[in-house]
């Protein structure tokens, strides 16, 4: 199984991505140069603690940085497009080999680079996003039905025309009402009896039973009653079902999941969890995970990168990084983690604070607060390379030869 | 309840025409909240009142010159006092009736008020969207602009651009217009600002939505109501200024409006004929008072901390 996900093709690709923010004490440099690819069908965990990067580095593949104060200062991120397959939708048949996607019609584009327009596109129907809170992504004033349907409306046009029972060619009005393009006087167009007003009511019927449907798929009792709440009748569980609802509902390629469980008590947490796996799983949807919940990340994620004051400081197989954590700062990490035999009173904290990012010098990131530290770290800066074929980290450690000095681990014991 | 019913409910829920249908189960909880506040309903029913005196004028005092809006003159019944046989308020210095003054007032302030309120509203909702929408220098040089009207003091301000433009009530209608805009301008920016920064503006977006429905589903609706309420407070406060205004004698002389009115009763007041200026200086305060007590109640009915109270 791990196998073939190493040879599966990346769905997305970021390389050398460089997300800067202007401040008033200068440029700080929040994503610094992090490079790593999402592969087809798994989930990549992105760890590290607040402010490190990795809300930054999620927000770039949908372009959701505010332009000023944010500065794209390099780097790309490419996006493999597939074309669904039209005999299951996505689901996986015979026809495609059980991958959901036709073959041979893949492209790819930057998503840095690419018009508003065609970005508008991709969001929502390729890409989607859970966030972190669900009781503040949904808009209080509109019934949570209502929100799922734009989905349809901006991205399903046809489909929602053809299970109407329209023919495909239809135009004016009605399309316009399909697409969510209304222009002034549609309403009443639409609202006075009629042909047009019958083929309205169609429209919204098929419309309910997509929004339905994808509701459904969240395991949520009685999707077509729910339709018709407002966000704040709902709990923060059923509120994040119909954000994952609204996010996989065009069966996108790509699923950037920013703490979607963060805001949730413990036991929600695990049947969040579950339903994105399951879903996941069923629909081949590629998922970036972002947390800082390491444990979490380790239940759900097949490779885990760790980033670091906006570097990923080590990258592999959930196995490998778990079993072998090779950057201190991993290390660190995961000693931090309370277990159930940890002593009473101790916590293991990493020594220091996270520093500064206002122009930072030449020097690893983690130097001042690593235990292994020499006078190399703080005037080089380690690169991510592999020391195994499934596992990279950053850290002179294990490249000596991007050095002369070499750190070694016995340090930490005197 | 059918499933088949309940999906039709939930698909109209889903459609901005019929979404209005759930956002009335929504404005009678307002309603509902404004009803428990007696003040409220003090000032509630004084509107209706005023709104009934408003529209049935012409059956409650049929008016006997071309132009409704002009003070009938009874040369022969000048300086009565209230009681007097078709004059049940009194006449005025030039035999205008009191009555009928304060009736078609009503209407005049209506119009007055509606006219401003609403040209006023709709620009400084425009303004203060695309100010708080694009940001920038077009956010910087539109609300510079604001800060400009808003140096100047309302009163002194529509006083000096209605008698710029000259006496008549149109022009205090287009004065009150240029200076009242910019509240609205200032607050909805201030709305825009805030409810930008709202994760579901962002989910919108990550969603594939278009900058336009984005403004009109997700910003809007959950901006209008410091607007509203805005809007509601005005409504009394522009007939105050408009009174003022006229009081002065920047409106046309001998319309039916409760500043002429006043200002026509003055001077009898010294006099002991009290009547020509009371009646519809106390309709002035009444709207005024009534709105206010309005827009209070509907502020305290709208404000999320005081739901379900």
């Amino acid at each position: 199984m791990l196998d073939e996900r190493h040879c599966a093709a990346p769905v997305a690709s970021v390389r050398d991505l460089k997300v800067y923010f202007q401040s008033k004490r200068g440029i700080v440099h929040a994503v610094d140069g992090v490079s790593f690819d999402i592969r087809d069908g798994e989930t990549l965990g992105l760890v590290g603690e607040t402010g490190c990067g990795k809300s930054v580095t999620g927000r770039s593949f949908l372009r959701l940085l505010p332009v000023p104060p944010c500065i794209l200062a390099g780097g790309s991120v490419t996006f493999h497009t597939h074309v669904v397959c039209k005999a299951c939708a996505g689901v996986g048949c015979e026809a495609c080999d059980g991958t959901g996607r036709q073959a041979g019609r893949d492209r790819s584009v930057d998503l840095l680079g690419i018009s508003s327009e065609d970005m508008r596109r991709i969001r929502g129907d390729r890409i989607a996003m859970i966030f972190q809170d669900p009781g503040k992504a949904l808009n209080p004033t509109l019934p949570i039905g209502a929100q799922i349907a734009e989905v349809f409306l901006q991205h399903r046009t046809e489909e929602l025309i053809a299970l109407a029972g329209l023919p495909p060619d239809t135009v004016g009005a009605i399309r316009r009402f399909a697409s969510q393009s209304p222009r002034f006087g549609d309403g009443w167009l639409l609202s006075l009896p009629g042909p047009r007003r019958a083929q309205r009511l169609r429209v919204e019927e098929s419309l309910a039973k997509m929004v339905a449907d994808a509701l459904a798929e969240t395991q949520v009792p009685n999707p077509g009653k729910l339709m018709a709440r407002y966000p704040h009748e709902l709990s923060g569980g059923m509120r994040q079902r119909v954000m994952i609802a609204q996010a996989l509902a065009c069966n996108p390629d790509l699923l950037i999941a920013d703490e979607p469980t963060t805001a949730l008590d413990v036991t929600v947490e695990a049947r969040i969890l579950e339903l994105i796996r399951n879903l996941q799983q069923r629909r081949k949807t590629s998922v970036l995970y972002i947390s800082h919940d390491l444990s979490l990340v380790r239940r759900i994620s097949d490779r885990v990168a760790v980033m670091y004051a906006g570097r990923i400081v080590e990258i592999g197989t959930t196995a490998e990084v778990f079993a072998n954590p090779r950057h201190p700062y991993t290390r660190g990490l995961m000693a931090a983690v309370p277990g159930a035999d940890t002593p009473r009173g101790k916590l293991a904290a990493i020594r220091g604070t996270v520093p500064e990012l206002v122009d930072p010098p030449t020097a690893c990131r983690f130097a001042g607060r690593c235990p292994h530290e020499t006078g190399t770290c703080r005037s080089n800066d380690p690169v991510l390379e592999a020391i195994t074929p499934s596992q990279s980290v950053a850290c002179f450690i294990d490249h000596p030869a991007q050095s002369g000095e070499r750190p070694t681990y016995e340090r930490v014991t005197k | 309840m059918t499933d088949v019913q309940q999906s039709r409910i939930a698909a109209g829920a889903m459609t901005a025409d019929t979404a209005f249908r759930v956002r009335m189960r929504r404005l009678f909880g307002v309603l509902q909240g404004m009803a428990s506040n007696p003040a409220t309903v003090i000032g509630l029913v004084i509107i209706a009142l005023m709104l009934v005196m408003a529209i049935f004028a012409p059956w409650l005092l049929e008016p006997n010159s071309p132009d409704p809006y002009q003070m009938p003159r009874d040369w022969g019944a000048v300086r009565k006092p209230p009681g007097t046989p078709g004059h049940p308020l009194g006449t005025t210095n030039e035999g205008g009736d009191v009555l009928y003054g304060v009736i078609w007032g009503s209407r005049t302030s209506l119009q007055l008020s509606l006219m401003v309120v609403g040209s006023t509203m709709i620009v400084g909702t425009i303004v203060g969207s695309i100010a708080g929408l694009v940001g920038g220098w077009v956010d910087e040089v539109l609300m510079r602009l604001v800060d400009v009207f808003l140096s100047i003091p309302e009163l002194i301000f529509a006083l000096a651009i209605a008698a710029v433009l000259g006496p008549s009530f149109g022009n205090i209608i287009l004065a009150l217009a240029v200076v009242l805009w910019v509240k609205y301008a200032r607050i909805m920016r201030a709305q825009v600002l805030q409810i930008k920064q709202h994760d579901f503006v962002d989910a919108a977006r990550v969603i594939g939505d278009s900058k336009l429905n984005i403004y009109l589903r997700d910003i809007l609706p959950n901006a209008v109501t410091p607007v509203t309420v805005q809007a509601t407070l005005d409504m009394g406060n522009v007939v105050l200024i408009g009174a003022t205004l006229s009081f002065i004698g920047l409106s046309e002389a001998g319309i039916a409006e409760w500043g002429v009115l006043v200002s026509e009763g003055q001077a009898g007041i010294a006099s002991g004929r009290w009547w020509a200026s009371t009646f519809p200086g106390l309709m002035i305060f009444l709207w005024a008072l009534a709105f206010n007590l309005v827009g209070d109640g509907l502020r305290d009915a709208l404000d999320p901390r005081t739901e379900g109270r």
